[in-house]
């Protein structure tokens, strides 16, 4: 559906889109291609085998067997029947620098040449934006932060960016759907759209792609290859104007993301996290570096240059349990504290004994203030968070 | 002839040698054994003592009637000695004679058949002149009921860790088969190895019943022959199904799982053992019997055992804790799945065991003794036995509607609980299983509160569960 274009247009969106399908076809290849010879030209050598010396020189010392598996590739699809497949699934193609086309990678040092999304044009109409980004590993202390973040921001009429990743992703996506009235999701996929990675998150993909927009750089039937998730990390770098990273390890994907936002000169906030906890080790070693926190959602909005009328602080939220709770569940509440804690910690800490910890356990999951996961209870705020 | 094996065949010449160098004859001519029923395969040297015997009935050595009702168990050694063999137990208990000679080693197991008069015999001249009334039968000292002094490391030094060892003592009260998930290191065999010491004595059924199944695969009995101390059995993970539940090709051999009968089968590290083999523990563990079928007939072992099992939380051998272990989410999950739903469902207690604080390990007071919770488990397992079963884990969903009554309360959280998806129906009698014995370990009457029901819900962790947020 590439509405209103010329049929020009349209011709370029089919070779950009077999383009962009053709095996080992990453971004630089298909720029180096793209400004030499455009989008017809460039199928025609790609499919005919016959690599100009610049675009060899860009592949390096594969370029033969590159070649050969594009001519293999191009000899199974056409251009028009790649096009006609996206318009059947309702996927829209856009060129850079077309009507369309996310303003804030136009001018990105390393900008896809085409992107294919579907839902409605989110990140066309250049408001705020922020990308809430962590660990897929996450700690039900991150899951909380990125929730409200995503939320908070959301109807503060934040455009939010995620990746649909499991873990910190989905709690910020779930989040900004959980917004009463906001702005909608945005989600950078390193999937084709046809493709749900990782695949428990279905559900929240359709719904995304009902809400608001997905956008992936790899057309339809591309699966989780390794390469495309740091790529993917740099469109979602580009695309905001802040990076907050809620929990990371030392090492993963979400560090590559806050590299590419340096490098694109966007503020990274970081949401501090126990010293003691893995998934906050990265987060906070960030700090260390040098990057401002992410305390509250004001401290996002004044890096967006946008004013909170009134500041919330998360942590006077969370504290508050119900005034109904029994005085001795409190001291469990207050023994445990905000780390993952064993059953059997919580019991050495407290010396209660078994059945009267086992039974005020019960009536805090109730209450929403300890929610348990494979025999880990953490402390929550009780504001019912997935 | 009549389906002998290799070291049956061989049979004749150990049986030659023996006579030879016992200074009997060895008939010079054509000598047929016929080993009936001929469709019965015979393996072993069991035989050995009974065809000597019969050789020297046959060639007039002895007279027939100096064998009369007599059975000969044994293995010729080719010095004419007679060896133990293994199963002396249950074979004693199959032949329908008056006496059976045996070897010397053999004779405790022999005489715990009540109905058999024992001879036990070292050596083939002695028995020949035995039979000929030209000596007296070998004297054999009077066999005293011996207790076994196997001492079982005692709970004492289980520092700290005051759930895993609630839940132990749950698990030796209740017969709750029991599943410990923790980081390598944390004390997880530890703790097991200290369960067999809580568990009651076996009674004297069990205790012949345990003691023929060791003999039948030739471990040595305790002295006193009785196995009346709840046995330990921890198999390794790289254990065969026919190690397990019994089987093997050949001679049909009971399994550790009827090894461990009336104690304790511990499968440490149970996400290394291969799927299929812990799917063939399912069965006996619900019968409390294994039937073993192989092409050369089937046998049924007794097989009631607690189980106890350990796992990491995941392959990386981090504490699992969210956002603390190295694996990814799929390679987690691939690790748990190793152990099927079912088989997971069979474990009603499921605690997580992790190191204990450094303090309580460098000057925390020592732990309860194994004999102080023996005490208790004792007592509460009486009320079991008032109930007309062995343990709770036997009473059946009707007789947890009478046993078990639950306050309204703890009706609406069990609900609760089933509509969750938190509990199968199967579970949920688990449950309340669990909190009766937890009940009876605290010596209430009445009905089950809340909070019982409660504490069994904690103690039953999922190790399935998908971690981090998820939106539905």
């Amino acid at each position: 559906m590439s509405g209103g274009s010329t049929p020009d247009e349209v011709a370029d969106h089919a070779f950009l889109a077999a383009l962009a399908g053709l095996p080992a076809m990453g971004p630089a290849r298909l720029r180096a291609l793209l400004g030499l010879l455009g989008p017809a030209g460039s199928w025609k050598v790609a499919s005919s085998g016959r690599l100009p010396r610049e675009v060899q020189a860009v592949i390096g010392p594969r370029a033969a067997s590159v070649a050969t598996s594009w001519v293999e590739a191009a000899r199974t699809c056409t251009p028009e029947a790649v096009l006609a497949e996206l318009q059947s699934v309702g996927v829209t193609v856009t060129r850079r620098g077309e009507h369309g086309y996310p303003p804030a990678l136009v001018d990105d040092p390393d900008p896809p040449e085409v992107l294919f999304s579907t839902g409605r044009p989110v990140v066309n109409e250049n408001g705020p934006t922020v990308a809430i980004v962590g660990t897929r590993r996450c700690t039900r202390y991150g899951t909380e932060v990125a929730v409200e973040f995503g939320r908070g921001l959301a109807e503060a009429g934040v455009v939010v960016v995620s990746g649909l990743a499991s873990g910190i992703d989905t709690a910020g996506h779930a989040g900004v759907l959980a917004a009463m009235g906001g702005t909608p999701p945005v989600a950078v996929v390193a999937t084709g759209l046809d493709i749900v990675y990782p695949a428990q998150n279905r559900t929240l993909w359709r719904r995304v792609a009902d809400a608001g927009q997905i956008i992936s750089e790899a057309p339809l039937g591309v699966g989780p290859a390794r390469w495309r998730f740091p790529a993917r990390n740099r469109i979602i770098a580009a695309l905001a104007d802040v990076l907050v990273v809620v929990e990371s390890h030392l090492e993963g994907g979400s560090m590559y993301t806050v590299t590419a936002a340096l490098e694109r000169d966007r503020p990274v906030l970081v949401v501090p996290g126990p010293i003691r906890s893995p998934a906050s080790e990265g987060t906070n070693r960030l700090l260390s570096d040098g990057a401002a926190p992410a305390c509250n959602l004001d401290d996002i909005l004044c890096a967006l240059n946008l004013v909170c009328l009134e500041p919330v602080s998360l942590a006077t939220n969370h504290g508050a349990p119900p005034v109904s709770a029994d005085p001795a569940d409190l001291g469990v509440l207050d023994a445990l504290g905000w780390e993952p804690t064993t059953l059997d910690g919580l019991a050495t800490r407290t010396r209660l004994s078994p059945v009267q910890l086992g039974s005020a356990v019960g009536r805090l999951q109730r209450a929403g203030l300890i929610s348990e996961e494979r025999g880990f209870l953490q402390r929550c705020s009780g504001r019912g968070v997935p | 002839m009549g389906l002998p094996d290799a070291s049956c065949r061989e049979a004749r010449d150990r049986v030659r040698a023996a006579l030879v160098s016992s200074g009997l004859a060895w008939p010079s001519q054509r000598i047929t054994v016929n080993l009936a029923p001929t469709g019965v395969p015979k393996a072993g040297a069991v035989l050995d003592l009974a065809m000597a015997v019969g050789l020297l009935v046959a060639c007039g050595e002895l007279e027939p009637e100096t064998v009369d009702g007599l059975a000969f168990l044994g293995e010729l050694g080719l010095d004419g000695s007679i060896r133990p063999v293994a199963g002396a137990l249950p074979l004693v208990d199959a032949v329908e004679v008056e006496g059976v000679v045996v070897a010397p080693e053999n004779r405790l197991e022999a005489s715990l058949v009540e109905a058999r008069q024992v001879y036990s015999v070292g050596d083939l001249r002695s028995l020949v002149r035995a039979l000929r009334g030209d000596d007296e039968w070998p004297a054999s000292p009077d066999l005293a009921e011996f207790d076994e002094i196997i001492q079982y490391p005692d709970l004492s030094d289980v520092r700290g860790q005051p759930i895993p060892r609630f839940a132990l003592e749950v698990a030796a009260t209740g017969g709750h088969h029991l599943l410990m998930i923790g980081p390598p290191g944390a004390g997880k065999s530890m703790l097991a190895r200290r369960l067999p010491g809580l568990l009651p004595r076996l009674d004297s059924s069990d205790a012949l019943q345990a003691a023929r199944i060791r003999s039948a695969v030739g471990e040595e009995l305790p002295p006193g022959g009785l196995v009346r101390r709840p046995p330990w059995r921890a198999p390794h993970h790289g254990a065969s199904a026919a190690a397990l539940v019994g089987g093997g090709s050949g001679t049909m051999r009971p399994g550790e799982i009827s090894l461990a009968h009336g104690g304790v089968l511990f499968l440490d590290e149970l996400g290394e053992f291969a799927p299929k083999v812990l799917n063939t523990l399912r069965q006996p563990l619900e019968e409390g019997t294994v039937r073993v079928s192989r092409v050369t007939g089937s046998t049924e072992y007794p097989a009631r055992v607690l189980m106890v099992a350990a796992m990491n939380p995941c392959p990386c051998g981090g504490s699992g804790a969210p956002g603390g272990c190295r694996c990814p989410e799929s390679v987690r999950a691939r690790y748990v799945r190793r152990v099927s739903g079912p088989l997971l469902d069979r474990f009603d207690l499921r605690v997580d065991v992790r190191r204990p604080d450094p303090g309580e390990l460098l000057d925390g007071n020592p732990g309860e003794t194994t004999a102080s919770v023996a005490d208790r488990v004792a007592t509460a397992r009486q009320r079991a036995v008032d109930r007309g079963v062995r343990a709770n884990s036997d009473l059946s969903p009707s007789d947890l509607e009478a046993e078990a009554v639950l306050e309204p309360a703890a009706v609406s959280l069990l609900e609760a609980a089933l509509h969750a998806g938190r509990l199968s129906a199967r579970g949920l009698h688990r449950v309340r299983a669990v909190a009766l014995t937890i009940s009876d370990l605290q010596g209430d009457e009445g009905s089950l509160g809340a909070d019982l029901i409660d504490t069994a819900l904690s103690f039953r962790i999922d190790p399935f569960s998908p971690v981090g947020p998820s939106v539905r």
